[in-house]
């Protein structure tokens, strides 16, 4: 009797579960879900990656800094990363490889108030900067110096962890960095604050991905990141050609995402993500890591093959 | 002389283990570096560690300072002014239920990225511990010298600063003694939230570009300071109270 129960219950769960069984994949985000993450969220609201056989779950990490090392150590799939940190955990023996690109520009930026002392990066010597820990920002911070004619030893650097905003509204720092163009100006703005913004690539520091994805080398090879990739790049296609629409669905799924802040970070992160995720451009990596190699961050450039893959 | 031997095996026999583990499991470098390597990061950077140290050092040591200083007084202030005392205490007991990562932040935005708010935290967590531990050791004076005392017409005052006051010291040391481990705990936190130097601050930087040997080797300073303030403490808190001596 408890046989037949048992069978018949076995029977029924098998009944219930989807026809065609889905890949699983876990992504870790490099922070909680906000606009930046637009294409996932719309590839998944699009049903895309339903449609490419991939149950997709998007994780935001309870501390950013773990993500490479998750990764690395097979905890996810994939994870959301920063190009620059890709150098460093090369150097740290942390096992990572880029394979997508999620937004193409830097985002990062030197941010101070506009009706500040500060008016040009020049203004800076013998001031305190804000940052928040990223692991490169003296380097990137040290190049704009040297190339304003600063000398970076008279700029104080101040880790004021997450608290850019209020540090630099409160008078606290002359200057933050780490902050993103596409959120930290508006947060200023909506304070009653405007804020002016020094673009790093504008100010001798190399273009670079802001967001990449990541695996483990092992897994370059897996056909369920090319899929997943595939669902990614048309969820930014969808974007870039019906904003608004993309925006509802974002909305939709993440209903307390749906303020002024968002809807301003949405608009400002539109034209900046990468519509060809598959891509890599070899020299301008390559580029980068002799940058953070003379800035002194790392010992050697690494080999770009080592650090980045182009799936087939 | 044989102190010191002791705990020079009891340190090397979790170290011996931790470098064991390391050899048996083999982990990656940047989940758990071997006790060689982490050795190796603490050599590779002695001026830049040194100089944290002393950061962190001065912060517990004022933080401790402060702290003990607001504890005695308001624990005496509370013994002096029964009424007040009454509405003081309760506030007092909100205070310590905070927990102290939801208070590090606003530290911060009020008293700044320098010292002032490491010393804060810290002097915020140390306060209770001596606080509550001398305030007992007010109240619990024995009866029979307080009703003496009354006997002998002796005012309220008097009552607590020659008699209450001395015989409450072995609480008082009872209480230092509780506060000296936190004292580090509040430095470090202070460092987290927002600094520029320190140990905390080392730990912090060096966990954001994957460098776990150095992160190991801050901690393990770290732990030398807060055991030498330990020790410290146990060695001179005791003279407040001589009478006291444990056999």
């Amino acid at each position: 009797m408890i046989r037949i129960l048992f069978f018949a219950i076995l029977a029924a769960l098998a009944a219930a579960s989807p026809a065609r069984a889905q890949d699983r994949l876990t992504v870790l985000l490099e922070w909680f879900v906000n606009p930046d993450h637009a294409p996932l969220v719309v590839a998944r609201e699009l049903g895309l990656f339903e449609k490419a056989g991939l149950a997709v779950e998007l994780v935001p990490p309870a501390d950013p800094s773990i993500v490479p090392r998750a990764v690395a150590s097979g905890q996810a799939e994939i994870g959301i990363h920063y190009q620059p940190n890709l150098y460093l955990d090369h150097a740290a023996g942390v096992p990572l490889v880029r394979f997508g690109t999620l937004v193409e520009t830097p985002l990062n930026t030197l941010t101070v108030l506009a009706d500040g002392p500060v008016r040009a990066i020049a203004d800076l010597a013998g001031r305190t900067v804000g940052f928040s820990v990223s692991g490169f920002e003296d380097a990137m911070l040290g190049r704009m110096l040297a190339n304003a004619g600063v000398d970076p030893e008279s700029v104080t650097l101040v880790n004021v962890n997450f608290a850019l905003t209020p540090s630099l509204l409160g008078g606290k720092v002359d200057a933050t960095i780490g902050g993103f163009r596409n959120f930290e100006l508006t947060q200023m703005r909506l304070e009653g604050a405007e804020g002016r913004a020094f673009f790093p690539e504008e100010h001798g520091v190399p273009a670079y991905d802001e967001l990449i994805f990541v695996t483990r080398p092992e897994l370059a090879g897996d056909d369920r990141l090319k899929r997943f990739l595939a669902a990614v790049e048309q969820g930014a296609i969808h974007l870039t050609n019906h904003p608004q629409e993309s925006w509802e669905l974002f909305v939709r799924a993440y209903p307390d995402l749906d303020d002024a802040l968002n809807r301003q970070a949405w608009a400002d992160t539109l034209p900046r993500f990468a519509k060809r995720p598959f891509a890599l451009d070899r020299a301008r990596y390559a580029r980068f890591g002799a940058f953070l190699a003379e800035a002194g961050l790392i010992g050697k450039a690494p080999a770009v093959a080592d650090i980045a893959v182009e799936l087939q | 002389m044989a102190a010191l031997s002791r705990a020079a095996v009891a340190l090397a026999v979790p170290v011996a283990a931790w470098q064991a583990l390391v050899l048996v499991l083999a982990p990656p470098r940047y989940v758990l570096p071997a006790p060689a390597e982490v050795l190796a990061a603490a050599w590779r950077q002695p001026q830049y560690l040194a100089h944290h140290t002393l950061v962190t050092l001065s912060e517990i040591a004022a933080g401790f300072a402060a702290g003990a200083g607001v504890g005695v007084a308001v624990a005496f202030g509370l013994a002096a002014l029964p009424r007040l005392g009454a509405l003081v205490w309760p506030l007092v007991l909100v205070a310590q239920a905070l927990p102290v990562f939801v208070a590090a932040p606003v530290l911060v935005l009020w008293f700044g990225f320098g010292m002032a708010s490491k010393v804060a935290m810290t002097t915020l967590i140390i306060f209770f511990p001596v606080a509550s531990a001398f305030a007992d050791g007010l109240r619990r004076t024995d009866r029979d010298l307080v009703e003496a005392a009354q006997l002998a017409r002796a005012s309220h005052w008097r009552t607590l600063v020659d008699i209450r006051l001395p015989l409450a010291l072995p609480s008082l040391v009872s209480g230092l003694r509780v506060a000296a481990p936190l004292a580090p705990l509040g430095a470090v936190i202070g460092e987290w939230v927002g600094a520029s130097a320190g140990l905390g601050f080392v730990m912090v930087q060096a966990n954001a570009r994957m460098q776990t040997d150095t992160v190991f080797a801050a901690m393990a300073i770290l732990a030398v300071l807060a055991l030498s303030l330990r020790a410290a403490v146990d060695r001179l808190a005791p003279r407040l109270a001589p009478w006291a001596r444990e056999r």
